[in-house]
């Protein structure tokens, strides 16, 4: 549909796996930052510099 | 703007990842700040509805951890 | 196409007197021509005004929702009677509730892409086999059937009906050689900047009538997300983005459901093919799971049950 894959992610961590946990933020939010930001669903009028 | 920094909407299950989220925070485990976490009774609540709803808002990404 | 107009009056002109059902939901002659509408008979020497012919695309599932009546009939083509299985395992009617009159469907005409060939006003539209004649103000013209098919009727694998309790016509041969998802994969191979771009071409049209919600036999939510206030989800007006929302939401509340019937593109004033949307979601629930829409009362979709062979790769 036009959004890119890498915005939405999905992952299963136990509440013991802290360090998954770490692992996946850092994943997440490397994944985001490549894909820059998010322009497609924010109406235009809306944004603000 | 000084250097961009993404922002994620994390839905995190109360039993699962928001559990190991609070351990990590204990064990002064160190991760990026860029998640801004939601604490979600259970992974069963999350609806599509959300995820766009963050994304209109001017998410730059979404999470969903059970 | 006659014979099965004079079969559908004789089958519910004997329900109706032997007071098998209370009512029978059909078909009748519209105001204009291919704009047949629905029409609920409750007498049975009223039963002459039912017709079938390929105007009849509006999918009679949508008006079964949370009927009370005891016993109905209803007049289902294929799709139909895949709506009206989903509709029973989502428990909006009993099969118990049901008399179904099946129509084996040799598919609906596109009455958009006749108006489109066709020189001047359309006037009439008569069907002879294989044959659609069409006149208007001093033309006449005529189109070989499944070159005026509708878009999903022409790459339909159900026609005929999977549950019935009579049968209006021997069932008619399936199309199996088609390719159902020749679009689809077309778009998929877009990148998301080109996708991004198509859909907003596509739906820039659109005027948020909720024409196709209307139509369609899976919305009926009591109160849909977009007439939601607290929170409200999508704004109210013609922005891309609200578009845009509505149409991303509608097309994922369908997603296992859909049978591709295509009411919502029919449905559209302005031409809209949203079927773009709810057929990627058909063809994902094929492909990750098997599935095909309303075609068994016995088994759960896939998406209220949990198999631990369901895929799951897109999870960390």
């Amino acid at each position: 549909m036009g959004v890119e894959p890498g915005r939405v992610h999905f992952s299963w961590i136990s509440s013991a796996e802290s360090t998954k946990f770490v692992e996946v933020v850092k994943q997440v939010t490397e994944a985001v930052r490549q894909l820059g930001p998010n322009e497609n669903f924010v109406k235009k009028e809306l944004k603000v510099a | 703007m000084a250097q961009w920094e993404p922002k994620i909407v994390a839905f995190l299950c109360n039993w699962c990842s928001y559990g190991a989220a609070d351990l990590a925070g204990v064990s002064r485990m160190e991760y990026p700040p860029n998640i801004r976490v939601i604490r979600i009774p259970c992974t069963g609540r999350m609806s599509p509805k959300f995820a766009l709803a963050a994304l209109r808002e001017g998410a730059d990404g979404v999470w969903v951890s059970g | 196409m006659g014979a099965y107009t004079d079969k559908i009056r004789e089958i519910a002109g004997r329900l109706l007197k032997d007071c098998q059902v209370e009512m029978v939901i059909g078909f009748r002659k519209g105001s204009m021509p291919m704009m047949n509408e629905p029409c609920f008979v409750t007498r049975a020497d009223a039963v002459d005004q039912l017709v079938w012919d390929g105007s009849c695309g509006i999918n009679l599932a949508n008006y079964l929702t949370g009927r009370t009546e005891a016993r109905i009939g209803v007049v289902a083509k294929g799709c139909d009677s895949r709506n009206i299985v989903t509709h029973i395992i989502e428990n909006k009617i009993k099969r118990e509730q049901l008399t179904i009159i099946g129509v084996p469907c040799t598919g609906m005409i596109d009455k958009r892409r006749l108006k489109n060939l066709a020189p001047g006003e359309v006037l009439a539209v008569e069907e002879d086999g294989e044959r659609v004649v069409v006149r208007g103000d001093g033309f006449e013209t005529v189109h070989q059937r499944r070159e005026v098919l509708q878009a999903n009727c022409a790459v339909c694998h159900h026609r005929n009906p999977v549950i019935h309790d009579e049968l209006v016509g021997d069932p008619v041969s399936e199309q199996t050689e088609v390719d159902r998802y020749a679009d689809v994969r077309a778009i998929e191979g877009l990148s998301a900047k080109e996708k991004w771009d198509y859909f907003e071409a596509l739906l820039a049209p659109c005027l948020r009538c909720y024409a196709c919600r209307n139509a369609c036999p899976l919305c009926y939510c009591p109160t849909c997300f977009v007439d939601e206030a607290m929170p409200q989800w999508v704004g109210k007006s013609q922005n891309p983005v609200d578009v845009r929302t509505f149409h991303f939401l509608r097309a994922y509340h369908c997603a296992g459901r859909c049978t591709d019937c295509g009411s919502c593109e029919r449905a559209c004033p302005v031409g809209i093919n949203m079927r773009l949307f709810t057929k990627k979601l058909e063809k994902d629930a094929y492909e990750m799971w098997g599935w095909e829409a309303g075609l068994s009362l016995e088994q759960r979709p896939p998406l209220d049950t949990y198999r631990p062979e369901d895929p799951e790769p897109f999870i960390k």
